[in-house]
């Protein structure tokens, strides 16, 4: 059976407002997040832990580098997966790299005693 | 103790009881019960009581001959086989129950006495293997494992290749109905096969199906001998249903002694030469995998270690080297060494190269391209072709084969006396290199322990910790694997006897954390140690049936759970493969391996499994006093579950 064009024009064209709509949503949603957000949504914590304390990959917490070099491991990794700007935009980078930089430093060794006595 | 010891009086049981492993000379039985033997040592096996005496020998009144020998079995196929099996040294046997094994069940239980071995139900066949699989690591020797040649070893196989990779011996005696004829119309058809033991010979040492007693009883002892010579590993006999239940007869049947190999000691030529390469070295490095077989390997790598003051990278096949030790050092010593000893490695390419894992896996050299590499092990002397888990090929400078403990001592001998009075003195400025790096390495482990301490969900160093300082002054003996865990056991932990760690699956098969963990602990009970699982949430999943067991026979062990809630591991595979597609990189590998939406509540799994438990606990303030309150049960001699919810690694 024959689709008149007509209609089958005005399918896809639904098909594609409703798809933009949701990328436009799911885009205007990342664009409200905050560091800590966009740091949980893009799996950082997979590697590096909820807290950037590291795990299977290196600690990101309270980051001493400048946000170049940071960039510079994220988009040319060693050995972690590339992020590319397509995937991860540089806005959205900077605010991730503002999070982890403002993780606060744990409590010093002499304050826990679990590691300090054993 | 031999047999005229006891006067003319000996019965057969208590002669049979008498038979053991380790050296027993050949046994000879005939009917009514005389015995000879050449030569026999000390009662193993429980001597009957009267009334299974009774039981065994006297003909129940008011038969016909022929209703007899239709209703009832004087001694049965399987009752001899137990004489078979007590006379070896196995203590337990695991089992999920089946009835082409049903035979011998009944003869465990019954004429047995079910004591050495005592049977252990469990709920799997997988979690049976993998029970053996712990225990043998500890208790330096096999299990007995039942199962149902057909659907039993499907159950099992996955179990039976961790315990190949991992050098694990046990014994698997599986159940089969060999003669057509015989069988009843049905499941034991279904449950019948030519040739039962090909599911798992891929990945077993040994099989055999032996056609009648006396080539059971010759197989056993082979099967337990295979085994445990080095490279030790899972070995399968077969036993037919109808040779278990036939009558035994006028067989005169006798049982082989037991002779244990000794473990090849490597070639003297060989060991001098290479112990003047590790003399001579600037910079000589050992890397142990699965070496120490007990207390005396360590003791013996240590010497070695010493003598040269080389620095030891313990991979992690099994503990070799106490990790408190000034010459305990991280793989990065491999970069640096001309000389590299390598003891019982799986994969010497993979010590001195790598492969990225990128859409082009190009090689990277880790080690010198000048380096010379030693490698002493019993690779070489056994090896099968289908599954590769013998790593990819490397050609060592110097290859001995022989067994690395056994060789230590010669090796440690030779290195002595061809060192020099200067090489002695080069070495004194080594051990304070190697006491500064190794105190550098132990402040930063817990300086990144500190990181995310007051976190929720708990972190993976905040566990283990809180874990040490509630157990420090126990005999304890962690039964579980860390490498999903950041390694945090080995790096904060004091490790500094065998038993403390035993290593991993050997082949990574999911499933056998939890029950590897209750056989290793079955090990140490009778050791009277504190065992120690710190249980993945995704291995849990596999067989938690194994909590039943622990339940039902009383094996202490405490559990507390690293329970990231997912298949953490498969969770980075796939956002490596979303990043490498440029796609979905925000969440799509969550799906298939996330275990959420429902959580799966482990506390209430273990409780429903009749194990005490707690959980699941989020806040790190309330670990350490759930697991206070853990131990205490442990110490009353129960298993127990502490689920923590925890952070990915």
């Amino acid at each position: 059976m024959r689709v008149p064009l007509f209609l089958s024009s005005c399918v896809v064209a639904i098909c594609f407002i409703l798809v933009s709509i949701t990328v436009f949503a799911e885009e205007s949603d990342q664009s409200e997040m905050d560091g800590r957000e966009l740091y949980m949504s893009y799996q950082c914590w997979q590697c590096h832990g909820y807290e950037g304390q590291g795990g299977a990959a290196a600690r990101v917490a309270s980051t001493v580098y400048p946000f170049e070099a940071f960039a510079r491991f994220v988009r040319h990794p060693n050995l972690m997966p590339a992020y590319t700007p397509k995937m991860l935009s540089d806005e959205k980078l900077r605010r991730i790299y503002d999070y982890v930089r403002s993780i606060p430093e744990p409590p010093p060794l002499e304050d826990i005693p679990a590691l300090r006595d054993n | 103790m031999k047999p005229s010891d006891k006067g003319e009086g000996l019965n057969r049981r208590e002669f049979l009881s008498s038979a053991t492993a380790a050296g027993v000379a050949a046994v000879s039985l005939t009917k009514g019960g005389q015995a000879s033997a050449e030569e026999a040592v000390e009662p193993m096996a429980a001597v009957p009581t009267a009334a299974q005496l009774a039981m065994e020998y006297e003909d129940p009144a008011g038969y016909s001959a022929e209703e007899f020998g239709d209703y009832f079995v004087k001694r049965a196929g399987s009752d001899f086989m137990v004489d078979v099996i007590q006379s070896l040294d196995f203590e337990y046997v695991t089992a999920n129950p089946g009835s082409s094994f049903r035979g011998l069940h009944e003869s465990i239980v019954n004429y047995g006495g079910n004591k050495g071995p005592e049977l252990l139900t469990c709920p799997h066949e997988e979690q049976a293997v993998a029970m053996a699989h712990g225990y043998a690591k500890v208790a330096g020797k096999p299990l007995a494992v039942l199962a149902h040649g057909t659907v039993g070893f499907q159950h099992a196989a996955m179990a039976v290749y961790n315990a190949w990779c991992d050098r694990a011996p046990m014994v698997i005696l599986g159940g089969n109905h060999y003669d057509a004829t015989e069988r009843r119309p049905g499941v034991e058809w279904a449950h019948s096969a030519q040739d039962a033991a090909v599911v798992v010979r891929d990945y077993v040492k040994w099989d055999d199906t032996p056609q009648s007693l006396q080539h059971f009883s010759e197989s056993m002892v082979r099967a337990y001998k295979i085994a445990t010579t080095p490279p030790m590993g899972p070995v399968v006999v077969m036993l037919d249903g109808h040779l278990q239940e036939s009558e035994v007869g006028d067989q005169a049947l006798r049982i082989p002694a037991m002779t244990p190999t000794r473990r090849p000691v490597g070639d003297a030529g060989a060991i001098l030469e290479a112990a003047r390469w590790l003399v001579e070295a600037e910079s000589p490095v050992i890397v142990a995998d699965w070496m120490a077989h007990d207390q005396e390997g360590m003791d013996r790598l240590v010497a070695l270690a010493e003598a040269l003051q080389a620095p030891v990278v313990n991979l992690r096949g099994r503990l070799n080297f106490p990790n408190t030790h000034h010459l305990s050092q991280g793989r990065g010593q491999v970069a640096r060494a001309d000389v590299i000893l390598g003891l019982e490695l799986n994969d010497p390419w993979g010590v001195v190269n790598t492969l990225q894992d990128r859409v082009h896996r190009t090689e990277q050299r880790i080690a010198r391209p000048d380096v010379h590499v030693i490698s002493i092990g019993v690779n070489d002397l056994f090896m099968k072709s289908n599954y590769q888990n013998f790593q990819r090929y490397y050609a060592a400078d110097l290859s001995i084969a022989g067994d690395a403990q056994a060789t230590l001592p010669s090796l440690t001998e030779a290195v002595q006396r061809q060192m020099s009075r200067a090489r002695r003195r080069a070495n004194s400025d080594r051990e304070q290199r190697f006491r500064t790096a190794h105190a550098k390495r132990r402040a930063q482990a817990l300086d990144a322990a500190r990181y995310a301490w007051d976190a929720s969900p708990v972190s993976t160093a905040r566990l283990y910790m809180d874990l040490l300082a509630l157990v420090k002054d126990k005999d304890w003996a962690m039964v579980s694997e860390d490498r999903q865990q950041n390694s945090w056991g080995r790096r904060l932990w004091p490790m500094e006897k065998h038993y403390q760690y035993i290593g991993g699956s050997g082949g990574a098969g999911i499933g056998y954390g939890a029950p590897a963990a209750v056989g290793a602990a079955l090990a140490h009970r009778a050791e009277g140690r504190l065992a120690i699982n710190v249980q993945r949430d995704g291995d849990m999943m596999y067989v938690p049936g194994v909590f039943w067991t622990a339940a039902h026979h009383q094996i202490p062990l405490l559990t507390v759970t690293h329970n990231n809630r997912g298949y953490h591991q498969e969770f980075m595979h796939l956002q490596r493969m979303a990043s490498r597609r440029q796609r979905g990189i925000d969440g799509s590998s969550l799906v298939g391996n996330a275990l959420r939406d429902p959580e799966p509540n482990l506390a209430q799994i273990a409780a429903g499994m009749g194990c005490w438990s707690e959980g699941p606990i989020t806040e790190p303030g309330d670990v350490g006093r759930a697991i206070k309150r853990a131990l205490d049960v442990v110490d009353n001699g129960e298993p127990a579950l502490v689920d923590v919810v925890c952070q990915p690694r």
